[in-house]
């Protein structure tokens, strides 16, 4: 006599054991969602798109999505750097984006990616500050650059630093002068030359990201939410457009070998190339 | 080559590095650790009672605490938090002492540069003073490209840093040459395919910088194993005289 | 790489987590059935290898085949078996709650004394020092306490402690005080008659004829932690003149 076989649906298998149902896929060399396990999630860029801030941009990786808006205002310099102005680099992951973010004072995953951005752009000297000095001494422009994530499926740094990037690619300020104390700056519509500015970025810092699934280092390109929970490490390999490496970043339990890592910075070479192709396009 | 804080000689020199386990008397582990100037306190209690709030019924909570050396904690402790725990907590085997907390509090005494690496070695020797059960240790050691000589500096201290085109902390385990299972094959060539646990990269810098990095820190952290080797066993040592007597 | 090898027996063998142990070491002087029991400090990894998890001396009995590392630490976790001392923290109709320095409180039966039945039941107040032995322990439960030896019903010892004076000490040195030949104890009984009784939780009680001689034992022990032979016998000789 046989025993009946115990048996479940797929979704309820890949509730009881993730990891197992996820493994079932990696060893065909396929993810649940379709994609190869060195796929990443189709991109789009959109800049422009808040016509009140002096800069903007919209990106969106697969499921993830975040509108970055830079803005513009005078402040004061510090009293040991007076003629270098500010770039304030902000995540915001509310809980408009995921239910895993509870409300109130920003969660410490928000701020390490504030962190992790705020460092490729300082370290690998992005913009020089001296440019954002209207007067010496007196008054600097300060950029707030706020990127809010409308919508998290996975790889926030990847999307913000993209749109922080297109953001401060797309920034237009209206010329300031300043006279006897006080600063003017001029009226009318900041889309030509003659009277706003664009900032000079020495390059375009994109990353990458990895997972590091399993004890058998299978590596997943652009991991999704569910990925990133299941995963035992990440990987994130921040590049500018000469293949110049900004940053390299690997947490986790598994312990990573320097071919795969060669293999993850080949793979994010590649990566930041197509990401760029997207953002010329538009 | 002379460096910069004079004392040393060589740009693939660790600074004169020292600890000193259970120091505090109200944690269940502490333990300090120096890099030349650099000094960094770890206290761990646990596995104690958990706050309902953060309870999870399979596994103890790992809770890391930074404070800086001066003023209140700010966004760059909270990226430093999130780094030592996500590299902790697989360490840890937690699954072992489920529905407690484990609270790992590190504090910076003195700066000179490597505050992470040195904050990392402090908190491993804790956690060994602890009693936690852990997988394995580890060892984390800092470099940096100078910006002039394009030379790979060691363990540099602030000034040094100052001067870095790029920054480098990597963290390896006590497991990594393991990995590599032809040994003898492996040392013999010049550079070993070493697992990293942690790595932490900013600035400029080009990927055979990167790997090369990889490789003289790669080194140096087998000096920092060593090193927790022998000061285990001395407090060991000092423990057991008595019943050997 | 961090393999052992047990050539060395004279030395101690310090181990830490991650060190691997040699499978041929392990079995060697096993008899017919390969049977290996693994203690506090070892655990067997997911690549089938036996890894040591604290660090501290690899230590091997051969009944049994039987290998544990001898760590140290402060903080209590409830191993079944073992005699401790805890305080009463709280009481309801079947349960009186004792601290014992783990991480959760115990519990101890009213009924698990000697003696005791539904109608007669020993009265404990919070605060109370119990000296009990744990019954259960398990790492997803409280543990629980007894203060009477099971087979024979019999309260052996445990019970309530009266007067004198707990102090905390390492886990390490409570077990290495629970050796019949310890130095300390044993220079301290030549010069004051004492009583003790030691929870391998790492409290202490002690009681003698005067305060300041129940003091100066507990100073003593607590000083003995990382003492020589030697050093040991000089500071109990110097504790003892001071008096």
């Amino acid at each position: 006599m046989a025993t009946p076989a115990f048996t479940f649906t797929p979704s309820t298998f890949q509730k009881l054991h993730p990891a197992e149902f996820f493994r079932r896929f990696t060893t065909e060399g396929v993810r649940p969602d379709g994609r190869l396990l060195d796929a990443f999630r189709p991109t789009t860029v959109h800049h422009g798109v808040i016509s009140t801030a002096n800069g903007s941009a919209m990106v969106r990786i697969g499921g993830t999505t975040l509108v970055c808006g830079v803005k513009a205002e005078v402040a004061e310099p510090k009293l040991d750097t007076p003629d270098q102005g500010y770039l304030v680099p902000n995540v915001e992951l509310s809980p408009m984006c995921s239910s895993k973010f509870r409300p109130g004072p920003p969660s410490e995953q928000a701020q390490a990616v504030s962190e992790a951005i705020n460092r490729v752009l300082k370290e690998s000297k992005v913009l020089d500050l001296k440019d954002l000095c209207i007067e010496e001494g007196k008054a600097v422009w300060v950029l707030y650059v706020d990127a809010v994530c409308v919508a998290y499926d996975g790889n926030i740094f990847d999307a913000a630093l993209a749109a922080i990037m297109v953001a401060l690619n797309n920034v237009r300020i209206r010329k300031p002068t300043y006279q006897e104390g006080t600063i003017k700056v001029s009226g009318g519509s900041t889309a030509n030359d003659e009277n706003s500015f664009t900032l000079n970025l020495a390059r375009t810092p994109l990353s990458a990201t990895f997972a590091i699934f399993d004890t058998t280092l299978t590596i997943l390109a652009d991991p999704n939410v569910t990925e990133e929970t299941i995963s035992e490490g990440q990987i994130s390999i921040t590049l500018d457009e000469t293949g110049q490496l900004c940053g390299v970043t690997k947490i986790g339990a598994a312990s990573c070998s320097q071919s795969v890592m060669k293999d993850c910075v080949q793979s994010a070479k590649k990566r930041t190339q197509q990401l760029r192709n997207i953002m010329n396009q538009q | 080559m002379s460096r910069l804080d004079r004392s040393r000689t060589s740009a693939h020199q660790l600074r004169p590095f020292f600890s000193s386990q259970n120091l505090l008397n109200r944690a269940d582990g502490s333990a300090q650790f120096d890099f030349g100037g650099s000094s960094v306190m770890c206290s761990v209690v646990g596995p104690a009672e958990v706050k309902l709030r953060d309870e999870k019924l399979d596994k103890a909570t790992i809770e890391v605490v930074v404070r800086p050396l001066v003023g209140l904690p700010g966004i760059k402790d909270k990226a430093r938090e999130q780094a030592i725990r996500e590299t902790l907590e697989p360490l840890i085997l937690s699954g072992l002492h489920p529905r407690t907390s484990i609270q790992i509090v590190i504090q910076t005494m003195k700066d000179d540069g490597s505050i992470l690496a040195t904050a990392f070695n402090a908190t491993i020797l804790a956690l060994l003073d602890a009693g936690i059960p852990l997988k394995s240790i580890l060892g984390a050691v800092t470099c940096i490209v100078d910006s002039e000589t394009n030379q790979i500096l060691l363990d540099p201290t602030t000034q040094e840093l100052a001067n870095a085109k790029s920054t480098h902390t990597f963290v390896f385990d006590n497991k990594s040459s393991i990995t590599s299972t032809d040994n003898k094959q492996q040392e013999d060539k010049e550079s070993v395919d070493v697992a990293t646990l942690y790595s932490d990269s900013t600035g400029l810098f080009s990927e055979e910088e990167y790997f090369e990095c990889a490789q003289i820190c790669y080194k140096a952290a087998q000096a920092i194993h060593g090193f927790i080797r022998t000061a285990v066993q001395k407090k060991l040592e000092k423990e057991q005289q008595q019943i050997d007597s | 790489m961090a393999s052992i090898t047990t050539e060395e027996e004279s030395k101690l063998l310090i181990v830490l987590p991650g060190d691997q142990l040699p499978e041929s070491g392990l079995m060697e002087d096993s008899s017919a059935a390969h049977r290996l029991t693994l203690g506090p400090g070892l655990a067997p990894m997911d690549d089938d290898s036996i890894t040591a998890v604290k660090a501290g001396i690899l230590k091997h009995n051969a009944v049994g085949n039987r290998w544990w590392v001898e760590s140290n630490q402060r903080r209590y976790v409830a191993a079944q078996g073992e005699s401790i001392i805890g305080v009463v923290t709280g009481k309801s109709a079947e349960h009186y709650k004792v601290d014992i320095g783990a991480s959760q409180p115990a519990l101890l039966g009213v009924l698990a004394f000697e003696g005791a039945t539904k109608r007669n039941k020993p009265n404990h107040n919070i605060g109370d020092l119990l000296y009990c032995r744990v019954s259960m322990a398990n790492k997803d439960m409280e543990a629980e306490l007894e203060c009477m030896n099971p087979t024979t019903g019999k309260a052996d010892g445990f019970g309530e402690l009266k007067g004198g004076f707990v102090i905390k000490i390492s886990l390490g040195l409570a077990r290495r005080l629970l050796d019949p030949k310890n130095l300390v104890l044993r220079l301290l009984g030549q010069h004051i008659p004492f009583e003790m009784a030691v929870g391998t939780n790492g409290k202490v009680w002690v009681n003698s004829a005067s305060t300041q001689h129940t003091i100066l034992i507990c100073n003593a022990i607590r000083n003995s932690e990382y003492l020589n032979s030697g050093e040991c016998s000089a500071m109990v000789k110097s504790l003892v003149e001071k008096m």
